[in-house]
Formats: structure tokens, sequence, C-alpha cells
């Protein structure tokens, strides 16, 4: 598969203090990749390095083999990376026609914009009744809808999710599995960060396991599923 | 009853009408201040001053080039506007990274910049701007309506349906919205935030200019020494609007408007700010929301602790301390009694510093009223003193009475935080100010205290400067070592865990009330001896003695230092008192060399010379 986003050597630093010691992943095309790790193991920071409101002191963040690293986050964002934020951060003010078309802020083709309005409200056909209606009085499940279709709306090749399941009751958790696997299908890669590995490793292809700043186990998500290193520390397998 | 009849035949539809026209007027004000701290999370004291520059730029189009009043709109508009954005971006843009405070800090030094360069350009008194506007009235009711209210009522509808169009109608409208409402989530969405703030600055200097331009139709004068008043109205409209909720802020400014008119038809014109100030205080008291909000919870504003720069004091040797201090008791030996003269007032304003640094750098309570507490000092022991108390007792009660009477006052304000204790305290400033105008029996109202008594000791006279020099330094240096003191023992470090996280200190069992209310005691005590023996140095003083640009200076003078640090709040105290003194021509542009101060300072050096403690 061809590689779409690759972290190289990355080196972040909050002040004095390391955060990711060389971290390199690369995320391929069409493909629904998942970097898993505790609190403050650096999970975040990754995110916010592909985004571009962290700088990493050294190493190179590439998208499509063009090197992004620090570039203005709209520049990344027309690149071709969406975001689906932590707690989703919707603009709870304005409605639900609006955060989508805020998500195609950063394009100008309007029949474009237009057109994926429409496939996106397809996708998402509960949305339909809620255009008007502000995201921020929606349940935690939809918000979580409007936040998928709004990272669509920028037709993007990837879309980086922090945390999708954060905060969701149990019963909604497995339809936003569904959700990424449908996002997947319309042919947009799929990074996401998780602490619940064993959700994320079910619908992913590939996985990363970051600890304090340094990946420490890699894979494709079947493997990973089965090594008793990620069943202990993550699945609360005590036999292993 | 007859009062009761007096009342009812009061012309109020006049007064309404009146209210409506001004608190248009206001709502255009506050419609730019709730814009910009709705995307730049920050209170634009600046913005009067661009209401000023909107003023002059309409009296050069409608006097200067005989411009008919639609183009001086525009160009008013589209002036003040410029001005609005290029202090987005020379002022408040390369502040991204610093404190929460700093940019708050950046545009009052702008303002005081904008200030000065207008008297120099235009001269600082009022002048008559003729606006060619029929005179007609009709009746409405038992009231009249003139072809001026329509003007300025019908420019304000216009200018806000505007500013809703671009809001609602176009992309970068959405834009600035979603920006109020989550920068972080905008810019991930591809919003460049900094073009976004730069609009919106843009646009809420428009509207402050336009504002500027109504007001000078409306009273047939400019005057270049509103602007602060202005920005405060149109602060107050936001503040019972709820901050940053634009159609909050015409409604803000409207209720304004009506109370204000209807207040000055029933008590009289000077009592004109006080409503809008008290007005301020009750609503950050009691519905720090605003009244469109529906709950009554203040918005958790994620602050404390970040909201002042925090860094490494530098602590001075000991042996340099001592060489300074031989210095400064030796320097009326030189016999320059110019010198000595300037030095005594640094060193007054050095014991303002000193209680202002321990309430906003210790505590972290950033006060903009400081002033209030050296005026009650300066009040009390003037006023006990001229009716025969000794000179040296004045002084005592003058510093009591401002640590009693401004802690009880701030008391209300212990539980705000961050933008809203400056503006809490800002308030506070400006009605011990118009109290000390108004309450006319005992203070003299307008007129000031004359003939207070020169400086003793227990009945020994401080003849000449000299004397009066040693008197004052050692006053500075004794509160000075005493706030050391203070600030190495327990007392210190619990103020320090307050200012850090009130909550996670209270948490611990500290009673954040009690020990703010300490600090505040302390502060007024040393601001109020200030005060007091500012006014015997002086002999005169009358309400506007002690001003909000008075509280400014001593906040410069603060962070010039290092908020928190002693010997800084000392050290900027000389520097910003007695540099320009020593300079003549820097005297003459005194605002400008502060402004400038203020920002370059901030911009480079947000932590002050010596540190914050």
């Amino acid at each position: 598969m061809k590689p779409l986003l690759q972290l190289e050597n990355v080196n972040s630093f909050y002040g004095p203090v390391q955060v990711h010691f060389d971290l390199s992943l690369t995320v391929p095309e069409n493909a629904i990749v998942c970097l898993l790790g505790g609190n403050a193991s650096g999970k975040s920071t990754t995110m916010k390095t592909i985004l571009g409101l962290q700088v990493p002191k050294s190493g190179k963040v590439t998208m499509e083999g063009r090197d992004i690293t620090g570039l203005p986050t709209p520049e990344i964002v027309r690149a071709g990376i969406a975001t689906v934020p932590e707690a989703r951060r919707l603009f709870g003010d304005m409605t639900v026609r609006e955060n989508l078309l805020m998500g195609a802020y950063a394009r100008s083709d309007k029949p474009g914009i237009d057109e994926d309005y429409e496939k996106v409200l397809d996708l998402f056909p509960r949305l339909k009744q809620r255009l008007g209606q502000k995201a921020g009085t929606m349940s935690g499940g939809e918000q979580q809808m409007v936040a998928m279709a709004r990272a669509l709306m920028a037709r993007p090749k990837l879309i980086c999710m922090d945390e999708p399941t954060m905060g969701l009751s149990p019963l909604f958790v497995d339809r936003v599995l569904e959700l990424i696997a449908t996002v997947r299908q319309t042919g947009v890669s799929v990074f996401m960060v998780e602490q619940n590995a064993s959700m994320a490793l079910s619908i992913a292809d590939y996985g990363y396991v970051l600890q304090t700043g340094r990946i420490v186990l890699e894979g494709p998500a079947g493997d990973l599923l089965a090594d008793p290193r990620i069943r202990s520390a993550y699945l609360g397998d005590t036999a292993a | 009853m007859e009062f009761l009849s007096s009342l009812i035949s009061m012309p109020w539809l006049d007064y309404s009408i009146s209210g409506l026209v001004i608190g248009s007027i206001y709502a255009l004000m506050a419609v730019g201040l709730a814009l910009i701290f709705g995307v730049a999370n920050l209170i634009n004291f600046a913005h009067g001053a661009v209401f000023t520059v909107g003023a002059y730029i309409g009296w050069t189009c409608l006097v200067g080039l005989g411009l008919p009043l639609g183009v001086t709109i525009v160009a008013v508009a589209a002036v003040s506007g410029g001005v609005g954005a290029l202090i987005e971006w020379l002022a408040i843009r390369p502040l991204n990274r610093q404190s929460r405070i700093a940019p708050l800090l950046a545009t009052i030094g702008v303002a005081l910049m904008l200030d000065q360069i207008i008297h120099i350009v235009f001269s600082p008194t009022p002048r008559a701007l003729p606006a060619n506007i029929p005179d007609w009235r009709i009746a409405v009711g038992n009231g009249t309506i003139g072809a001026i209210d329509i003007t300025i009522f019908a420019t304000a509808v216009i200018s806000a349906a505007a500013l809703y169009a671009f809001l609602f109608r176009t992309k970068l409208g959405m834009a600035v919205r979603a920006t109020a409402q989550d920068d972080d989530a905008a810019k991930q969405m591809g919003v460049n935030i900094n073009a976004v703030n730069m609009t919106v600055f843009g646009i809420a200097g428009a509207l402050g200019g336009i504002a500027g331009l109504l007001v000078g139709l409306y009273y047939n004068s400019i005057d270049p020494n509103a602007s602060f008043q202005m920005m405060l109205k149109g602060m107050v409209a936001i503040v019972i609007g709820g901050m940053a909720n634009v159609p909050g802020a015409i409604g803000g400014g409207l209720i304004l408007g009506l109370i204000e008119s209807w207040g000055i038809g029933l008590f009289g014109a000077s009592y004109r700010n006080l409503f809008a100030f008290v007005l301020l205080l009750v609503m950050l008291l009691f519905r720090p929301n605003g009244i469109f909000a529906r709950g009554k919870e203040r918005a958790a504003e994620p602050m404390t602790g970040t909201f002042v720069t925090q860094t490494k004091a530098i602590t001075l040797p000991r042996p340099l301390i001592w060489v300074l201090i031989g210095v400064a008791v030796i320097l009326p030996m030189a016999n320059m009694p110019y010198i000595t003269q300037v030095m005594t007032n640094a060193y007054l304003y050095g014991l303002a510093a000193l209680a202002l640094t321990l309430v906003s750098g210790t505590v972290g309570l950033v006060s903009i009223g400081h002033a209030a507490l050296v005026a009650i000092g300066a009040y009390a022991s003037a006023l006990l003193t001229t009716k025969g108390l000794p000179v040296s007792l004045g002084i005592v009660i003058g510093g009591a009475a401002a640590a009693l009477i401004g802690t009880a006052l701030a008391y209300p304000a212990f539980r705000l935080r961050g933008h809203y204790v400056a503006i809490g305290t800002l308030a506070l400033g400006e009605i011990v100010a118009l109290v000390i105008l108004n309450w006319e029996g005992v203070t003299n109202g307008a007129l000031g205290v004359f003939a207070i008594p020169p400086l003793e000791i227990f009945g020994l006279p401080l003849y000449g400067t000299k004397a009066s020099y040693w008197f004052v330094l050692a006053l500075m240096l004794g509160m000075a070592g005493l706030q050391v003191r203070l600030l190495k023992s327990h007392l210190g470090r619990t103020w320090k865990a307050i200012r850090e996280d009130t909550v996670a200190a209270e948490t611990y069992g500290v009673s954040s009330n009690y020990y703010k209310g300490l600090a505040f005691g302390f502060a007024g005590f040393t601001a109020g001896i200030a005060g007091a023996v500012t006014a015997h140095q002086w002999s005169f003083i009358n309400y506007d003695s002690f001003n909000l640009l008075f509280s400014v200076l001593i906040l410069t003078m603060a962070i010039l230092g290092g908020l928190g640090n002693v010997s800084g709040a000392i050290l900027g105290a000389i520097l910003v008192a007695a540099l320009p003194e020593m300079f003549r021509t820097l005297a003459e542009y005194r605002m400008l060399f502060y402004g400038a101060a203020l920002v370059i300072l901030i911009r480079f050096r947000p932590q002050g010379l010596l540190g914050s403690g």
C-alpha cells in the first residue's frame, strides 16, 4: 500500500520536557491505523504535531511525500487532512448545516462542496432532519456524527480522530465503529488515537502502541489483538 | 403626593428618546467590544481611542474638507477600521503566546498612545462639529423627535444590519462566529485565525469610529478626552449583554442609554457615569453572564495561574541593595532640589506600586482601580487634618481608611477572576472618584480640598524638600521591608497558592477570601498612606487627582519592575515617574512615552525588568 501520511523520527518537547522520542509511523492509503497508549503517552501530542498545532524540534511529517512539518494548520487542512477533534469540539451555537459548511472552509470549489454536502447527508441520513438544529443541543452520538460529517466535508484524504469513542455510551461505541468503517469505504484513510485498545484494533488494519513517547510495539491489528503484551496492558487479561 | 405628581409630569418620553439615541451609539461601541472579546478573548481598552479617531476623521471630512455626511460616514468607517486592524496586527498578534493579561495591557498602552497622538495633531481641547442636519423636531405624544435623532438611530441600525449580513451571510462571517466559539476547532477546519482577528478588529474599529462621529453630531462637538469614558460605556453594555454576545451587546447598549437618560432626568447630569458603573458592578456580582443568559453561572475562565506571566525573579544581591539605599539616602546632599523633589514623588508612586504589586502580582488580582485606594487615603487624611487633626495621625488614619474601605469595597469582587477582576476594579475606581465628586457635603465636590497642612512628624514640621524626601524614603523602605518579610512568611506562600490555583488552594482548606482580604488590607494601608502623604505634599487634591490614568500608571510601574516583585515595583516607579521629568521633551509627550513603554515592555519583556515573583 502506498504511504499517505508519514512521521519520521519526530522529537517533540513541551519546554524542557521531551514528549516524543524518534517517533515514526505510517498511515497508508485507504487504511485505518490506530495509535494506542495510556495517559501521558504522547498520543494527543502526536495529533497536534500532524495538524501543525505543535511543531516538533526535529523530524519530519510528510503527506503524500510532501513535507508539511510546521506548516500553519489551514495549509495542512488543504493538503488533505481533516480532523475529528477530541470531545468533538462542534460549534455548539451554530446549526448542523453551518457546522458541515465549516468543514469545507478551506475549499473554494462551490459545486464540489454542494456535491459533498449531499453525499455526506446520504451517508448520515439522520442529520437531514436536523440541519437547522443547533449542534450543541444534540446528543453525544449525534454530535459524533456531525463531527465526522464535518470532517468529510473537507474532502480529505485522511481523517485524524482523537478518541472518537470517548464519553459515548457503550451502545453508541459500536455505532461509531460502523461509521468509521463507512468513512473508510469512501476511500478515506483514518488515523485514530485511542485508549480503548480492543475497540480500536477490532476495526483497524494496523496499530502502534505508544509508551512515554516511544513506539514500543506495532503490527497488523489482528496480531496486536493476539499479542499477550497488549492483552495484559490494555485488555485486562491478567492471565498472560 | 406632590413628589409623585412632579415625577409623573417629567418629560419621560423625551428622556426615553434621547436614551435610545445615545443607547444606539453605546450599542455600536459595545458590538465591537463583544466581537473582539468573542474571537480574541480580550477586552480592548483601545476601543475608546478608535472612537476618538473616528470623531476626528469625521471632523476633518465634514469641516476640513466640506464633504457630505454620507461620504464622511464611509471615510470614518474606512480609516478607523484600518486603525483597528493595525492595532491587532502591531500590538495584539505578537502576543499570541503570552499570558492572558498581556494583550489587555497592550491595548491600554495603545490607547494612551493614540490619545496623545490625537492631542498632538488636533490639540487637546474639544472643538465644534457643525453637522448641517436640519433642526426640525416633530411632536410624538408629549415628546419630540428631531432629524438628528433619526439620523443617528438610522445610521446605527444600518451599521448593525450590515454587521449581521456579514456574520450570517458570508463565509468569513461564519468563520468569525466559529472562531468565537472555539478557536482551536476553527483552526482545524482551516480557518486562518489571524485573518479572522484582524477582520474583527477592523469591523470593531469601523463601528467604533462611526460611534465617535455620531456622538460628535449629537452634541455638535468632539472631545479628545472622551476615549476612556466611551470605552467604559461600551464595556458596561457588553457586561449587561453577556460579554461575547453580539445581540446582547446591542440590547445592553440600549438599556444603558435608557437608564442613564432616566437617571439624569431624576438626579442630574453629574451622576451620569455613576449609573453606568453601579450597573456594571451589580451585573458583575449578580449576573456575570449578562441579563440575556439563561444560567447565573459565569462561564469558567481557564486562566488561573496563567493570567499573569510567571518567571523566576531576579533577587538583587544584599550588598547592592544596601549600596542603593545608601545612594538614595545621601542623594539630597548633592543639593539639587529639583531632582530631590522628583525622586520624592517617585517614591510616593513607589509606595502605591508596592501595594499594587502585592495585590496584582502576588495574589494575581490585576487591578485597574488602584487609584481608588490612594484617593481614599488622601481624602481621609486631608479632610481630617484640615479640621485640626495632627498630620501624622491623619496619615495613619488615611492608611487605615483605605485598608478598611478598600477591602470592604473589593470584597464582593473577590470571587471574580481574570478579566472580570480587571473590569470590576476599574468600576470601583471610577465609582470612588464619582462619589468624591458628588458627595459635596463631605468632600467639597469638584472644588477639591485646599490648604492641606504640610508634612510633619509628631508635631515636628518637615521644612524643605530634603526633610520630606527622607521621610518619604524611610516610609517606602519601611513598607517594602515589611512586605518582603510577609512574602517570606507562610502568608506569602498562601497568597501565591491562591494566585496559582484558587480552587486547589481552597481544597487544601485555605479560605481564599480571608487571605485576599488580608492582601487587600495590607495593600490598602500602603496605598492609603501613599495617598495621604501625597495630599500633604501637594496641599491640594480633587476628585481627578487619582484618576484612571493614575491607576494605569501604577500598573505600568508594577509590570515594568515585574509583577509581584518588591524591588521591581520601586525600580518601576522610579523609571516611570522620574524619567520623563528628567527629560523635559519627554514630559510633553508623557502619555506617548508611557503608552509606548507599556506596549514595548509587554511585547519584549512581559515578566518585567526584575522578573515577576
